[in-house]
């Protein structure tokens, strides 16, 4: 068997489940979060992944017309979508501050499992937490790294691997890395705060249902590759 | 001249990311439209504009990819692109306006049930503001993919140019655009001006959901009052997380060139260089970010101290 196949499924396979779990890692209040009523960004679980995985899909890009090196082009990525969930959240965390009064806390843990700052006094009574606290931004911070890396490698393998046209291995790369989001999104039921929510353990049937997925969808880029005469 | 046009990219980002906060306030396109929307089920008849069309970063991804074709075509045409680009962004803000009607039109009648009337002055009084803001979010952002899918040509080094085509330029930065601004810029309409009467400080309880503030300074209040509040602090921070993003991106790419000797001349055999400084750049960046969040919400602990109230 020709080791291109392996290597075009074994990346989209991976890239897949790590944006599944990154996911899972973000901390996502959903429309909620907006009236600082539950913890985390005030936006859909898709929403915020994609935006953070477009940034590390354009920096990817970039990276690649420079190098043929795989694990650069994809750590480029990931460090690109780093720093957009973190630049988001640290201002969303501003505009909480100082444009609702509110101190970020979370909902789900009486204490901050990184920094050991107890949470429940500061809460507001009927609400989910409000905010991004310390750790739901270091888990954000993990799961953007790993949501970006994943994106970048599908893209690369398309790129490289399966001879796409660089715009055309990006309009995959995004199709793929929704459907394992959008899978990821509703493993998580609309809202999570991080690695310390207990809809964490929820993790390995998203894995399993994402593994799958990009399995098939890994076959049918080869398929698509071999069948456009793309791969000789 | 790279770097000026990074510079100038970045000033594009920041307008545009603050055109499309104030954009989504005045047509409570995102998350707290979910309250304008609850209002009169709880009834609390209002003169709010309900539009939510979808999720800020699928539609706004629409306009600007809509743009962009157009765009692209008609620069495939030879035509300028000071001309081209405009046109494109009113192209993609045509389409804007029509969906902003259906979608009030169409959520507001389902509300007869619980007498919720269409306000015909809110409809039309709206359509113009929706559009304009709209128009300088998409018009930014297509300016941008034009200038990042040429930024090589443009600055005399052709080899530089991105290689996604400017419509899916406009693809990325849409949805981009869309999910900062609904996850950042949503906090000031949702969490302070749509509960201006409730107390300031604490996060908005489940028992005051629906229950929004509808009335202004001067009379009934509209998307009108919430975007000239909202154009105070949150607008111009949800422009400043997309413009430091892009500010970042592009800095800790340049710097690696630079110091990789990747440029001037465009040296490939230091490419690899070139992705690794990019990567350490980032990374402490990133690790700044966590420092910078953490004296944050050590300071409002500080500040604001344990909930007081009932």
């Amino acid at each position: 068997m020709d080791p291109i196949i392996l290597y075009i499924v074994a990346c989209v396979l991976v890239g897949g489940v790590l944006a599944s779990l990154g996911v899972h890692l973000l901390p996502v209040g959903g429309a909620p979060a907006a009236m600082a009523t539950a913890t985390g960004v005030a936006t859909g679980t898709v929403m915020l992944m994609l935006g953070a995985a477009m940034c590390g899909l354009f920096t990817a890009a970039s990276v690649a017309t420079y190098t043929s090196n795989i694990w650069l082009v994809a750590l480029s990525g990931a460090v690109a979508s780093w720093l957009m969930m973190g630049v988001t959240m640290l201002l969303a965390n501003l505009l909480y501050v100082f444009g609702a009064g509110v101190v970020p806390v979370s909902g789900r843990v009486d204490m901050d499992p990184i920094t050991k700052e107890s949470q429940k006094e500061y809460k507001t009574p009927q609400c989910d937490g409000h905010g991004v606290p310390n750790v739901s931004f270091i888990s954000g911070m993990i799961g953007a790294l790993l949501g970006g890396f994943g994106g970048a490698l599908m893209y690369f393998a398309l790129l490289k691997y399966a001879n796409f046209e660089p715009t055309m291995a990006g309009v995959a790369a995004m199709g793929i890395f929704v459907a394992n989001a959008i899978i990821a999104a509703y493993n998580i039921g609309g809202t999570i705060e991080g690695f310390q929510d207990p809809k964490f353990k929820r993790l390995p049937k998203a894995i399993l249902t994402c593994g799958i997925i990009s399995l098939l969808s890994g076959v049918l880029v080869w398929v698509v590759a071999n069948m456009g005469g793309l791969i000789l | 001249m790279l770097f000026a046009w990074m510079l100038l990219i970045v000033f594009l980002a920041l307008i545009a990311c603050m055109f499309e906060d104030l954009e989504s306030d005045t047509g409570s396109q995102s998350n707290p439209n979910s309250q304008v929307q609850l209002a009169p089920q709880v009834g609390q008849v209002n003169r709010f504009f309900n539009k939510a069309i979808s999720g800020e970063a699928p539609s706004y991804a629409m306009y600007c990819t809509i743009a962009g074709v157009v765009a692209y075509v008609l620069l495939s045409k030879d035509v300028n692109p000071l001309l081209a680009i405009p046109i494109g962004a009113l192209v993609g803000e045509a389409i804007h306006v029509i969906f902003s009607v259906t979608a009030h039109v169409g959520r507001t009648a389902a509300q007869k049930r619980f007498e919720q009337p269409i306000y015909l002055d809110v409809l039309y009084g709206h359509l113009l503001p929706i559009m304009t803001h709209g128009f300088m979010a998409t018009l930014c952002i297509t300016a941008i993919a034009y200038i990042q899918s040429n930024i090589g040509s443009l600055s005399g080094m052709p080899a530089l140019n991105h290689p996604f085509a400017l419509p899916m330029l406009g693809f990325i930065w849409g949805i981009t655009v869309g999910a900062i601004g609904s996850s950042t810029g949503d906090i000031h309409y949702g969490a302070e001006r749509e509960f201006q009467d409730r107390p300031f400080g604490e996060g908005k309880r489940v028992v005051y959901h629906g229950k929004i503030t509808r009335y202004a300074d001067c009379g009934v209040r509209t998307q009108k009052d919430i975007v000239y509040f909202c154009a105070k602090y949150g607008g111009p921070v949800t422009g400043l997380t997309f413009g430091v993003i892009i500010l970042f991106e592009n800095w800790r790419s340049l710097v690696g060139m630079m110091l990789s000797g990747y440029l001037p001349g465009v040296q490939a055999t230091a490419g690899s260089m070139t992705a690794i400084i990019g990567i350490g750049v980032g990374l402490v960046i990133g690790i700044a970010l966590i420092v910078g969040n953490v004296v944050i919400v050590k300071w409002a602990r500080k500040r604001y101290g344990p909930f007081v109230g009932e």
